[in-house]
């Protein structure tokens, strides 16, 4: 830092105001950590101070003096990231667009312009008052339009229509400089040069700060309903994913869980999950223009299941009743959380998804450890938790992990298909990724950010 | 008779809550901004009887009044449980109070012949007065237990059961037939598999008018012709608080003073 932190503090009030600068530790508690367990979760750093803008040009006013101070600045969302992502983890700015909320809709292109502070239960109850959806839903509302984009969040709902870059249209965003670029737009095709858009999706705050984002959505189709089916085993749950998929039906999404997590869940939450039958258990939302076309779906979906001797499935048709399935399968991670260490989001090719349980099944029993899984089967995504063995983390997480991601890496997945790298994972992509790729990567964040003042020490380091 | 019981459970098509709006020009429910679905305490009934048939074994019958499209909640019901069903629909139903509800249901269920046990719902979410249970057992004179948040025994002849009653829970045991209406605690609904559902929508179900249950001489009873009830205004009721009040004395005293103060209430002469 090249300035002194009261005079930093000056600046920052002349640009925001007085009331949205926080300089008092006790006042940004909550911005000093995100979701991620705390046994891996990375410390704040001391001497912080906390900004909120109400707009784009304050942004830019920011950035540009934090930019000239050579002062870290740590863009935050909803802080409900899951590797640390957020953390500001130097001296330096924590820069919250919480103010920046409002929500444009515009029916006629099946669009919305959205800021960058307003939350995902924002978006999805403007969009249902429309009569649009939004589909993706990567667990907690409170997530930011920022972040969620910043993350490239998926979510259950991915299978059907695609993770968060599938949505984003369009982007205000402000440079490390304080310049002020609109990527994209209301656009269904755009070819004009390379796509810096992409670039900016899943930089994880590393690259620019996301102010203002144009997003697709879709009519809200008038029925649904989420379908619960049972199976004898891990494997014969997982090969019905690639049943399903062949049978033509296409879920919004396809979840894998197992009895023991989703009644942890349940019991969590105050409910009861309604089907108890079977080791194993898909959770599949589908969406149609009519009844019949639901039932007739399905018909398909069953018939597909039952040729690897699934159990009768179950549907949840009534909204309350879908939220209630829903809702149990989102809390899985809080219900497992005060005894977890790290939450695993691998991914690799759908049809591999059943080696990676295996992999899985083989790491748990070398070590002697309980590795609960679950996952967004459909996309070949699997959570897998590593839990405090006996209320402790001690050496047997690093080589679970290392295990785990190499894995994953063998069988050609990732290791993050969703959560991202963030500050937990750095050395982790460090060793999964060719040396080229990597420095590629270093110039691109060179080239937009050269002071490297924006999210430091995330990513890439 | 077939082995088992003979269940009939009553169920009221709803707006669902979540969606509804209140036409606050006519100071009424707008029940056309809103699907309808089973009252959510008529699920815990369904369930009641789903579980007991399970148990002892039997036939459960729903019947429910309402227009052409309660047709949809039934097939919902049969889907979760049960076997047989009965709509209710006649424009002259139409425009019921509690009492022409009861009356109407209680004559649908004569007509369906010998049954042991009734089960509804503690209340519905729209109407909210929970008088239809008790009052379709007293047209039918036979017991019922309300507000039952758990069965603790069932056999082919009685059921024991537990009802919460203010703060106090009641074991009760009753011989059938009888009725019971039953809250959330009571258990958890299940979900229909897909091969019900599918059956559901396949099931006949019968459709009974005025003609179907009683001479037409006494058509007086049913619909708005049957119903004394007569909303003058509708506003939420302020709470008051109970007072207690501690009477002190040998037992021949406490009587004497709760007498007295009983009288002066005119609550006894
Ligand atoms: C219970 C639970 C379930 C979850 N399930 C899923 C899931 O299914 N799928 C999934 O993908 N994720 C999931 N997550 C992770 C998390 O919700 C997402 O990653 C989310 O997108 C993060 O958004 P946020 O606003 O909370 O971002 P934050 O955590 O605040 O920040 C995340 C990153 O985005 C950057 N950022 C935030 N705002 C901006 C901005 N305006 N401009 C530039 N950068 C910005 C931050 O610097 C940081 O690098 C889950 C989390 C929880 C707690
Ligand atoms: C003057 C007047 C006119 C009315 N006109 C109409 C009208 O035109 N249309 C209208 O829909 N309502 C009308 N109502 C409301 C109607 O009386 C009540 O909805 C009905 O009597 C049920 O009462 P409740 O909803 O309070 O049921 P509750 O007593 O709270 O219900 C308890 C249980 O009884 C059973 N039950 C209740 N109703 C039915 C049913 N219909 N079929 C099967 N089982 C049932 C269920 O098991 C339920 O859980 C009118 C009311 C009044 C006072």
């Amino acid at each position: 830092m090249n300035v002194s932190e009261d005079a930093l503090a000056q600046e920052l009030v002349s640009i925001v105001g007085k009331e949205w600068v926080v300089t008092e530790r006790e006042y940004m508690l909550s911005y000093l950590q995100d979701e991620t367990p705390e046994p891996v979760r990375p410390k704040a750093a001391s001497n912080l101070i906390l900004v909120k803008p109400i707009s784009t040009s304050e942004v830019s006013e920011i950035l540009k003096t934090a930019n000239q101070a050579r002062v870290p600045v740590f863009p935050v969302g909803g802080r409900t990231g899951l590797v640390g992502a957020c953390v500001p983890t130097e001296p330096g700015v924590i820069l919250s667009l919480e103010r920046m909320k409002r929500l444009e809709i515009d029916r006629d292109n099946l669009m919305v312009v959205a800021e960058a502070g307003a939350t995902l239960g924002d978006l999805l109850r403007a969009c249902d008052e429309a009569g649009l959806f939004f589909p993706p839903h990567p667990g907690d509302e409170g997530a930011q339009v920022g972040g969620l984009i910043a993350t490239n969040a998926g979510g259950v709902r991915a299978v059907k229509y695609g993770v968060m870059r599938n949505y984003v249209k369009g982007a205000e965003v402000v440079l490390a400089t304080g310049e002020v670029l609109n990527l994209g737009g209301k656009l269904i095709k755009d070819n004009a040069g390379y796509n810096l858009l992409h670039l900016v999706i899943g930089s994880e705050g590393t690259l620019c700060v996301i102010t203002k984002a144009t997003i697709r959505l879709h009519p809200k189709s008038e029925h649904s309903v989420t379908v619960v089916v049972p199976f004898n085993g891990r494997h014969e749950a997982l090969q019905a994913v690639q049943k399903i998929l062949l049978s033509g039906v296409v879920p919004l999404a396809i979840e894998y869980v197992e009895p023991d997590e989703i009644n942890l869940s349940a019991a969590h939450l105050n409910e009861k999950w309604p089907v108890q039958a079977g080791r194993a258990q898909l959770l599949i939302i589908l969406n149609a223009e009519s009844e019949e076309e639901l039932l007739v779906a399905c018909e398909k979906l069953s018939a597909a299941c039952s040729e690897i001797g699934a159990g009768e499935p179950v549907l949840a048709e009534t909204r309350e009743e879908q939220d209630k399935v829903l809702r149990i399968r989102s809390n899985i991670y809080t219900a497992l959380k005060p005894q977890l260490v790290d939450i695993l989001d691998v991914t690799v090719p759908p049809s591999n998804l059943g080696d990676l349980m295996d992999a899985v099944e083989r790491i748990a029993a070398k070590h002697g450890v309980h590795l609960p899984v679950y996952g967004h089967a459909g996309d070949g995504n699997l959570h897998v938790h590593v839990m405090k063995e006996e209320g402790k983390a001690s050496d047997y997480v690093a080589k679970v992990k290392k295990e785990i991601y190499e894995a994953g890496v063998r069988l050609g997945g990732v290791i993050t298909g969703e959560h991202g790298v963030g500050a937990i994972r750095t050395q982790e992509l460090t060793t999964a990724t060719d040396e080229k790729e990597l420095s590629l990567m270093r110039g691109i964040k060179r080239l937009f950010d050269p002071n490297n003042i924006l999210n430091p020490g995330k990513v890439i380091t | 008779m077939s082995k088992g019981l003979k269940i009939v459970v009553l169920v009221k098509q709803v707006p669902d809550i979540e969606k509804v709006r209140f036409d606050y020009e006519k100071g009424r429910l707008d029940r056309s901004s809103a699907e309808a679905v089973i009252n959510p305490f008529d699920l815990n009934a369904l369930e009641a009887a789903a579980q007991i048939k399970e148990k002892i074994g039997g036939v459960v019958t729903v019947v429910s009044m309402g227009p052409e499209q309660a047709e949809d909640a039934l097939r919902d019901a049969l889907a979760r449980g049960a076997d047989e069903a009965v709509l209710l629909s006649d424009l002259r139903f139409a425009g019921a109070d509690t009492l022409a509800t009861s009356y109407t249901l209680s004559c649908a269920v004569r007509k369906l012949g010998a049954f042991d046990l009734i089960v509804c719902g503690e209340k519905t979410i729209d109407g909210d007065t929970a008088q239809v249970g008790p009052e379709v057992a007293e047209f039918l004179g036979i017991p019922h237990v309300a507000y039952v948040n758990e069965i603790l025994d069932v056999s082919i002849a009685e059921i024991t059961v537990k009802s919460r009653l203010d703060k106090d829970n009641y074991v009760v045991k009753m011989c059938f037939p009888g009725l019971i209406t039953v809250t959330k605690d009571a258990n958890v609904p299940r979900l229909p598999t897909l091969k019900d559902k599918l059956r559901s929508r396949k099931a006949e179900i019968a459709i009974w008018g005025v003609g179907d249950l009683t001479s037409l001489d006494e058509k007086q009873f049913f619909g708005l012709q049957g119903s004394p009830t007569w909303v003058a205004r509708v506003f939420a009721p302020t709470s008051g608080k109970k007072k207690g009040q501690i009477v002190e004395g040998t037992p021949e005293e406490k009587a004497r003073k709760v007498a007295e103060i009983l009288i002066k209430l005119g609550a006894s002469q």
